[in-house]
C-alpha cells in the first residue's frame, strides 16, 4: 500500500524569538508530515517546543516570535500566503484547541459572542443566526443550560466548561486538521474520556488528521496511531505507537516507558479486611461554604469512615468532589459544620486549637504543590528540623542526626541540606515535604495529591518511595488523588467521592475488580492504561457518563448522579440515596447497585 | 449599581472630610504664626489680640473646627469654605476662578497626551526594537531627566523668543484683549459663549505652550503603560487564539485595544489627581493663575481657610474622577463587579 499523500508537511520549519539582539531558536529546522485520518501524539519535556510547533503549523508564533521555513498545507505554503487566504484556513481547515482554555477566551467578551465571531469569520451567517448556532454548539458538547451559558463571561465558567466551549468551536467548522495542545489537561477523567472518544470517532469517520500534544502516555497508547517526540526544538523519535511501546529508541522515550511502569495494571496484592486497631474514625462529617448570593456550597456531606493501623485509605474522585476538604477537616484547617473526628479513641473535632496542638506531631500532612508548602527562604535542613523544634525535646545533635536519617529515608542525599527549596526539582521538593511530615514519627498522615504536580518520571519515583515507606514504617495514611492507578497501587481501602458524598467504599481489590456504583465504573473505565494493546477505543461496551457535574450549590434532590447516569430511573431522581452496606467493609450509595448485589 | 455609586460617594465624601480635618490640624501645628503676618511689623499686644480674635484663633482648636465645619454659622456643611485671611473674599469664589484655569490646562494636556501616547504605544508594542521604539526609548531618557518647568522654559525660549510663533507666556489671553464675560470661568468656553472668536483664538494660543509642556511629560508614563499593557495583551493566549481562529485583523485589533485599556485608564486617573495641584510649576512659568498657584500662595501666607478649601476641593474632584473612571472600567471589564 502506498502511503496517502500528506495533508500537511512542514519543511525546515523554524521558530525564533528575538530577545534584544539574541535569537532564541525554539523550533529548529524541523520536518514533519501529517496524514488524513491519522492521530499523532506529540510528546516531549516541558520546554522542548511542543506548543510552539503546534502553533507554527498554523503559521503562528507567540508574540513576538517569527516563523520561517515551509508549512505546506494541501501543497500550498502557509507562510507565503496573503493574510486573507491564511485567515480562511485558520479556524476553518485547521482547528486549534489550546492548552489553557480559559486564557484562550477573551475575558471581556461573553462566550456566545466569541463563538459566533469565529463562526461568522468563516461563513455568511447573520449575527442572529450565529448566536443561535453558538447555543447549539454549546449544547452539543454537553453544556447544560446553554441558552444561559452563552451570555456567561469566561471567568464565570469552570476550566472544563471553557475547554468544552473551545472544543465546540474547533469541531464546529469540520476542520481537515485538528491541532490539540494538551486538550484534556484541565478536564476530569470521565470528561476527558468523553472528549477523546469523540475526537477519535471524528478522526476515523471524517478522515481528519489530528495532532495531539500530551504528557500522558495513557492518551498516546489509547488514541494515537503515531508518536512524535521532541527535544530542543527537533524531532528525535517518530514512530508508530505499537512499535514505540515495544521498543523506544531514544533515551527520553525509554524513560517515559519506564516511568509508565507505575501506571500499568499491576495492583496491590490481595488485601484482607482490616483487623488491626482503629487509628482514625470520622462520622457524618459535613462542611458547607457560604458563596456569593448568600447560598451555601456543599463541599462534604455524610462522610464516615475509619482507618486502622498500618492501613491506607485512598480518597478518589474528580475535582471539586470534596476530597481535599475532608483532609482539611481532619487536620483542623477548617471546622466541620457537623460530624465527629476521633483519633485513637479521642474526639478531636471539638477541642480547642490549643488542645489540638498536641496532636499536630501525631497527624501530619503533605500537600499537592510542594513549593507552596516549603518556606523558600529556609535551607532544607531547617525546613526538616522545624517540626522537631516545635514538637520534641531533642538535643541539637539528636536533631541533626534525625534530619540526616530523614533525608536518606526519602531517598535524598545530605548535600541538599544547605540548599533552598527553590533550587530543588519538584520531585525533590516533594520528598522534602514528606521528610518533614515524617520527622515526628506521626501515627497518621494525610497525603493530598502529593504526586499530581510532578512530571511523570518523578511521579513514578515518588510512588515507589511511598510504597517502600509503607512497608518499612507501617504507615497509616489517607491518600487523596484523582489518579486511580496510583491509589490502586498504594491503598488498602478506597472511598470514591462524587459531589461531596462518598458513593462507594471497599477494599482496593473489591472496588477495582468489581466496581459497583455507576460512577465508580465510569471512573475506572476512563483510566487510560499505558498499553496500546488494551485500548479504550477497542472496548465494545464502555461505562460512560453524560454531560457535566452539577453545581455543588444547587444540588439535585435525588441521587446526585441521576442527570449523568445511564441507568437512572424516576426513583433515582426522587429519592436521595443512602450509603448502604453490601458486604463486609463494602458499601455503595445507589439502590440499583444494592439490589444487583443481592 | 446606583447603590454602589451612592456608597462610593458617601465613603468618598467622608474621606475628603477626613483629609481636610487632618490638614486643619496639621497646619495649626506648624511652628509659624499666621497672626504675625497679618499685623505687620512691631505690632502692639492689642492689635495681636484683636487679630487673633478676628481670625477666630483665640477659640479652642475644637471650637475652631466646629466653626470651620459650620456648626456656628456658615461652614463646610452649609457650602461655605470661609473667607481668605489675605484677600478677604470667600475661598469658594477664589477657587471658582483659579480651578477652571487648571482644569482647562490639564484636561487639554491629557487629551493631547493620550492622543499621542496610545497610538505610538500600540505601534511600538507591535514592533519592539523597531525605529519608532528606539525613538521612544530616547525620548524616555531625555524627557524624564529634566523637570517640567525646565521644559516650559525651553519651549518658551524656542517658540516665543527664537521663533516668535507662540504668544508671550503671560496668562490666559493677550493683555490688550478684554476677557469675555465670565460664565463658567473657563476662558475657552466663556469666549465661545460670548461669541468672541478673537478671545477664543488668543486663549487657545496661550494654551499651546503650557499644554505642550505638560503633555510632553504626561506622554512618558502613559506611553510606557500603553506599551506594557499592549505587549501583555499581544502575547496573551486569547489574541493568539483569535488569530488561530481566523478572525479578521480589525476584529482582533479591537479586542486587543479594549483589553489593553484598563491600566491606561487607571494611570490616567492617578496622574489627573496628582496634576490638580502638581501643575503648579507649569502654572508659574506661564503666569497662569491656577489652583496650584493659589494653593502655594495660601500655604506661604498661612492662609488657613484657603489651604483647607483647596484640599477639600481637590479631594472631592479626585473622588469624582476616580469614581467616573471606575465606572468606565467596570463597563469595559465584566470581571469588575459594580453592585
Ligand atoms: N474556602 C472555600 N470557599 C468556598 N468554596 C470552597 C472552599 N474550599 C473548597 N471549596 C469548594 O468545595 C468543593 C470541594 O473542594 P475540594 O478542594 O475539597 O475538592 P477536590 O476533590 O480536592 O478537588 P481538586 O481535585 O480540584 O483539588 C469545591 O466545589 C470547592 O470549590
Ligand atoms: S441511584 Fe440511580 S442515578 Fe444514582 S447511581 Fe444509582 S442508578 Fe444511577
Ligand atoms: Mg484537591
Amino acid at each position: 500500500m502506498t502511503p496517502p499523500e500528506a495533508l500537511l508537511s512542514a519543511r525546515a520549519l523554524t521558530v525564533k524569538y528575538p530577545y534584544g539582539d539574541v535569537q532564541n531558536v525554539v523550533i529548529n529546522e524541523l520536518d514533519l508530515d501529517l496524514y488524513p485520518g491519522q492521530i499523532v501524539g506529540l510528546l516531549g519535556e516541558s520546554g522542548s517546543g511542543k506548543s510552539s510547533l503546534a502553533l507554527a503549523l498554523m503559521g503562528l508564533a507567540r508574540h513576538p516570535g517569527i516563523v520561517s521555513g515551509e508549512v505546506n498545507f494541501r501543497g500550498k505554503n502557509l507562510l507565503k500566503m496573503d493574510d486573507e487566504e491564511l485567515r480562511q484556513i485558520r479556524g476553518n481547515s485547521i482547528g486549534l484547541i489550546t492548552q489553557k482554555p480559559r486564557q484562550a477566551l477573551d475575558p471581556l467578551v461573553n462566550v456566545g459572542k466569541q463563538i459566533s465571531r469565529v463562526y461568522r469569520a468563516h461563513s455568511q451567517a447573520s449575527k442572529a443566526d450565529a448566536q443561535v448556532r453558538a447555543v447549539e454548539l454549546l449544547r452539543s458538547v454537553g453544556i447544560n443550560d446553554a441558552e444561559r451559558r452563552v451570555n456567561a463571561f469566561p471567568h464565570e465558567l469552570s476550566g472544563g466548561m471553557a475547554q468544552r466551549a473551545l472544543i465546540s468551536m474547533a469541531l464546529s467548522v469540520e476542520p481537515d486538521l485538528l491541532i490539540a495542545d494538551e486538550p484534556t489537561s484541565g478536564l476530569d477523567v470521565t470528561i476527558q474520556a468523553q472528549f477523546l472518544d469523540r475526537m477519535w470517532e471524528r478522526a476515523r469517520d471524517a478522515n481528519i488528521a489530528v495532532l495531539i500534544v500530551t504528557q500522558d502516555l495513557g492518551i498516546v497508547a489509547n488514541y494515537c496511531d503515531r508518536i512524535v517526540i521532541m527535544e530542543d526544538g527537533k524531532i528525535i523519535e517518530d514512530r508508530l505507537t505499537a512499535d514505540f511501546f515495544a521498543d523506544p529508541h531514544t533515551a527520553y522515550g525509554k524513560k517515559l516507558i519506564l516511568a509508565s511502569g507505575a501506571g500499568t495494571k499491576s495492583s496491590n496484592a490481595e488485601v484482607a479486611i482490616a483487623t488491626t486497631p482503629e487509628i482514625l474514625r470520622v462520622t457524618d462529617l459535613r462542611k458547607t461554604f457560604e458563596v456569593e448570593g448568600g447560598k451555601r456550597l456543599q463541599a462534604v456531606s455524610k462522610a464516615s469512615f475509619q482507618i486502622h493501623k498500618g492501613r491506607s485509605l485512598g480518597l478518589v474522585g474528580e475535582s471539586g468532589s470534596g476530597k481535599t476538604t475532608v483532609g482539611r477537616l481532619i487536620l483542623r484547617l477548617a471546622d466541620p459544620d457537623s460530624g465527629e473526628v476521633w483519633f485513637k479513641g479521642e474526639r478531636i473535632d471539638s477541642i480547642s486549637p490549643k488542645e489540638f496542638r498536641k496532636y499536630r506531631s501525631k497527624i501530619q500532612a503533605v500537600f499537592q504543590d510542594p513549593f507552596d508548602s516549603l518556606n523558600p527562604r529556609w535551607p532544607i535542613e531547617r525546613v526538616i528540623r522545624e517540626p522537631l523544634d516545635l514538637h520534641t525535646e531533642m538535643s541539637k545533635a539528636e536533631k541533626a542526626a534525625r534530619v540526616k536519617e530523614l533525608v536518606s529515608l526519602v531517598g535524598l542525599t545530605d548535600d541538599i541540606l544547605q540548599l533552598r527549596p527553590g533550587s530543588l526539582s519538584a520531585g525533590q521538593q516533594q520528598r522534602v515535604s514528606l521528610a518533614r511530615a515524617l520527622a515526628t514519627e506521626p501515627e497518621f498522615l494525610i497525603l493530598d495529591e502529593p504526586t499530581s504536580a510532578l512530571p511523570p518520571a518523578a511521579r513514578a519515583d515518588m510512588i515507589r518511595l511511598l510504597k517502600s515507606l509503607q512497608d518499612r514504617l507501617d504507615l497509616c495514611f489517607i491518600f487523596i488523588s484523582h489518579d486511580l492507578s496510583t491509589v490502586r497501587e498504594l491503598c488498602h481501602d478506597i472511598a470514591v467521592m462524587y459531589l461531596s458524598e462518598i458513593v462507594e467504599m471497599g477494599t482496593s481489590e473489591q472496588v477495582f475488580s468489581a466496581p459497583s456504583h455507576p460512577y465508580t465504573r465510569a471512573l475506572l473505565d476512563s483510566v487510560l492504561f499505558h498499553d496500546p494493546s488494551s485500548r479504550r477505543v477497542d472496548r465494545k461496551i464502555k461505562a460512560e457518563l453524560e454531560g457535566e457535574i452539577p453545581s455543588p450549590v444547587d444540588l439535585p434532590a435525588g441521587c446526585y448522579l441521576a442527570a449523568r447516569c445511564p441507568m437512572a430511573e424516576q426513583r433515582c431522581r426522587d429519592d436521595h440515596q443512602a450509603l448502604i452496606e453490601i458486604g463486609p467493609s463494602r458499601s455503595v450509595r445507589c439502590w440499583k447497585s444494592v439490589e444487583a448485589s443481592k | 449599581m446606583r447603590r454602589y455609586v451612592l456608597r462610593r460617594l458617601a465613603v468618598g465624601v467622608l474621606q475628603a472630610l477626613g483629609i481636610t480635618i487632618a490638614v486643619f490640624f496639621v497646619i495649626r501645628a506648624l511652628p509659624a504664626d499666621p497672626v504675625s503676618r497679618i499685623v505687620g511689623m512691631n505690632p502692639t499686644e492689642d492689635s495681636i489680640r484683636q487679630a487673633r480674635h478676628a481670625l477666630g484663633l483665640d477659640m479652642s482648636l475644637f471650637q475652631q473646627l466646629l466653626t470651620f465645619l459650620g456648626f456656628h454659622g456658615d461652614g463646610v456643611f452649609t457650602g461655605s469654605l470661609g473667607t481668605s485671611w489675605v484677600s478677604g473674599s470667600t475661598v469658594l469664589s477664589e477657587i471658582a476662578i483659579t480651578l477652571p484655569t487648571t482644569i482647562q490646562l490639564i484636561v487639554t494636556s491629557f487629551i493631547v497626551a493620550l492622543v499621542v501616547a496610545i497610538p505610538i504605544g500600540m505601534a511600538t508594542a507591535r514592533r519592539p526594537g523597531g525605529k519608532l521604539d528606539k525613538g521612544v526609548f530616547g525620548y524616555g531618557l531625555f524627557a524624564g531627566a529634566q523637570p517640567e518647568f525646565w521644559w516650559g522654559l525651553i519651549f518658551i525660549f524656542v517658540f516665543y523668543f527664537k521663533m516668535g510663533i507662540a504668544p508671550a507666556p503671560l496668562g490666559l489671553l493677550d493683555p490688550e484683549l478684554t476677557a469675555p464675560k465670565s460664565v463658567t470661568n473657563f476662558v475657552l468656553i466663556d469666549s465661545l459663549i460670548a461669541g468672541d472668536f478673537t478671545a477664543f483664538k488668543s486663549a487657545l494660543g496661550h494654551l499651546v505652550l503650557p499644554v505642550l509642556t505638560l503633555s510632553f511629560l504626561l506622554v512618558g508614563p502613559l506611553l510606557k503603560m500603553t506599551q506594557q499593557s499592549m505587549s501583555r495583551v499581544l502575547s496573551s493566549e486569547f489574541i493568539l487564539y483569535q488569530q488561530a481562529s481566523g478572525l479578521e485583523k480589525k476584529s482582533i485589533g479591537r479586542s486587543t485595544l479594549r483589553s489593553a485599556l484598563a491600566p491606561i485608564i487607571t494611570l490616567t486617573g492617578i496622574l489627573f489627581g496628582f496634576m490638580l495641584s502638581g501643575a503648579v510649576l507649569v502654572e508659574s512659568v506661564f503666569s497662569l493663575n491656577g489652583l496650584g498657584q493659589y494653593a502655594v500662595a495660601a500655604v506661604l501666607n498661612l492662609d488657613f481657610p484657603a489651604v483647607q478649601g483647596v484640599i477639600l476641593v481637590i479631594s472631592v474632584i479626585s473622588l469624582f474622577v476616580y469614581l467616573g473612571l471606575d465606572l468606565l472600567l467596570a463597563k469595559i471589564d465584566p470581571r469588575i463587579l459594580v453592585k
